[in-house]
């Protein structure tokens, strides 16, 4: 019994002190953000680069992920609003579930998946491979150089990537709108617009770009746990793959709290 | 050129000097690895490109001009896992070369070019480079000396 006990307080100490690490970790960062000189011809570079991998390259991707899944998703909710009669709530649940709720969230995910998780390795690689000594020595701070740039990209692309999501799914309601309840643009924009709140909006925005800044900064953190062996990468990329889960339900969570209050 | 007896005291005395000159220190050694993920010319324009903000266009040019004088320029847009051993030297050799007013330090060159049979090569090269720092260093063991052509240890 008192080893169960034990167990449990070892884990909610570990928990505790991962959480803070983290958060002490973020404050470092959002300083630098916010210093003019952390930027240089070096880490603007780096920035652009990122931003191509993560928001441009995905594009394509995306796009057609966006349209197949937006779709499906329209399908399925103006069916249900059909069945139950809520044709009155379409702009609520348009903007609410699935603008506001559902498209930072699947943008979040996808980019934790695709450039969260290469992240995580490129750090771990480099930690490995004592690159993060090289900066060292040429006095190159990791911190300006590598970290803020992937972080600024995380939260620029999640949030823009959330608004191309966003559009291609009200383009999809606005087709479904006009074929199931012969709903013309104008009535479906002011259907929208009537629904649309602008605290609503902010929360939207900043979510996705909370999402950004944690599914890129708990990689770079989890990176940076890898040790010298090869065999430390993966099982860096495996925590820090769950702790990006984490943090991503987390938001979520508290957005929604946020909401109802 | 230092020749030392032993791995501890070569790493300590090496240790002490990059303390005391850390701002200069242009370090040639295989624990300072070329960063895999950069082409060769951005490894090396980096350093510029940080702490003088040159421009990457700029930046570029200056570091192709700098591998033509090792005829080395069809490698800029490279990586450092295809490079040969010779290469890798020449552009880690630049590279340190690009700190402001730089001390180079060569740390154990034949472990970054263990083909090498003598120390010609590593010499040569520092030579094509000799405008671009203020003193260069090499530590090595000393049973290394005579790769160096040295009979007497200093």
């Amino acid at each position: 019994m008192v080893s169960v006990i034990e167990n449990i307080g070892r884990v909610g100490l570990d928990t505790t002190n991962s959480l803070l690490d983290t958060l002490s970790f973020a404050g470092r960062v959002i300083m630098r953000i916010f210093n003019r000189e952390t930027y240089n011809s070096a880490t603007r570079v780096v920035l652009l680069n990122q931003i191509y991998f993560t928001a441009v390259q995905i594009l394509p991707l995306f796009l057609v992920g966006s349209i197949v899944f937006g779709t499906l998703l329209i399908g399925v909710v103006f069916q249900i609003i059909t069945d139950l009669g809520l044709a009155d709530y379409l702009g609520n649940i348009l903007m609410g579930l699935l603008v506001i709720e559902l498209a930072p969230l699947i943008t979040a995910l996808l980019i934790a998946l695709r450039s969260g998780s290469a992240i995580n390795a490129e750090i771990a690689v480099m930690k490995v491979n004592q690159e993060l000594k090289t900066l060292e020595v040429f006095n190159i701070d990791v911190i300006d150089y590598l970290f803020v740039p992937r972080i600024i990209n995380g939260v620029l692309s999640v949030s823009l990537l959330t608004s191309l999501f966003s559009v291609v799914v009200l383009i999809s309601g606005l087709l479904f709108s006009n074929f199931i309840f012969g709903m013309s643009f104008d009535a479906y924009a002011n259907v929208l617009l009537n629904s649309t709140n602008l605290a609503d909006i902010i929360l939207s925005i900043v979510k996705a770009a909370a999402f950004g800044f944690f599914i890129t900064m708990i990689p770079i953190r989890s990176g940076l746990n890898a040790t010298h062996e090869l065999t430390s990468i993966p099982v860096s990329v495996l925590h820090g793959m769950v702790k990006v889960f984490i943090a991503i339900l987390m938001i979520e969570v508290l957005s929604l709290i946020l909401r109802m209050i | 050129m230092k020749f030392f007896n032993s791995e501890d005291s070569l790493e300590k005395e090496l240790n002490d000097f990059a303390i005391k000159n850390k701002e200069n220190l242009g370090l040639v050694s295989l624990d300072v690895p070329l960063i895999s993920n950069l082409d060769v010319w951005i490894n090396i324009a980096l350093i510029r490109q940080y702490h003088q903000n040159l421009p990457p266009e700029e930046a570029e040019k200056e570091v192709v001009r700098y591998l033509q004088r090792y005829h080395l320029e069809k490698i800029a847009h490279r990586r450092s896992s295809v490079l040969t051993d010779e290469e890798r030297f020449c552009v880690m050799l630049l590279r340190a070369a690009m700190v402001v007013d730089a001390i180079l330090v060569i740390d154990r060159p034949f472990k970054i070019l263990p083909e090498l049979q003598n120390s010609q090569f590593i010499f040569d090269s520092i030579r094509v480079i000799d405008d671009l720092y203020r003193e260069s260093r090499i530590f090595d063991y000393i049973w290394f000396k005579d790769r160096y052509r040295i009979i007497d240890a200093t």
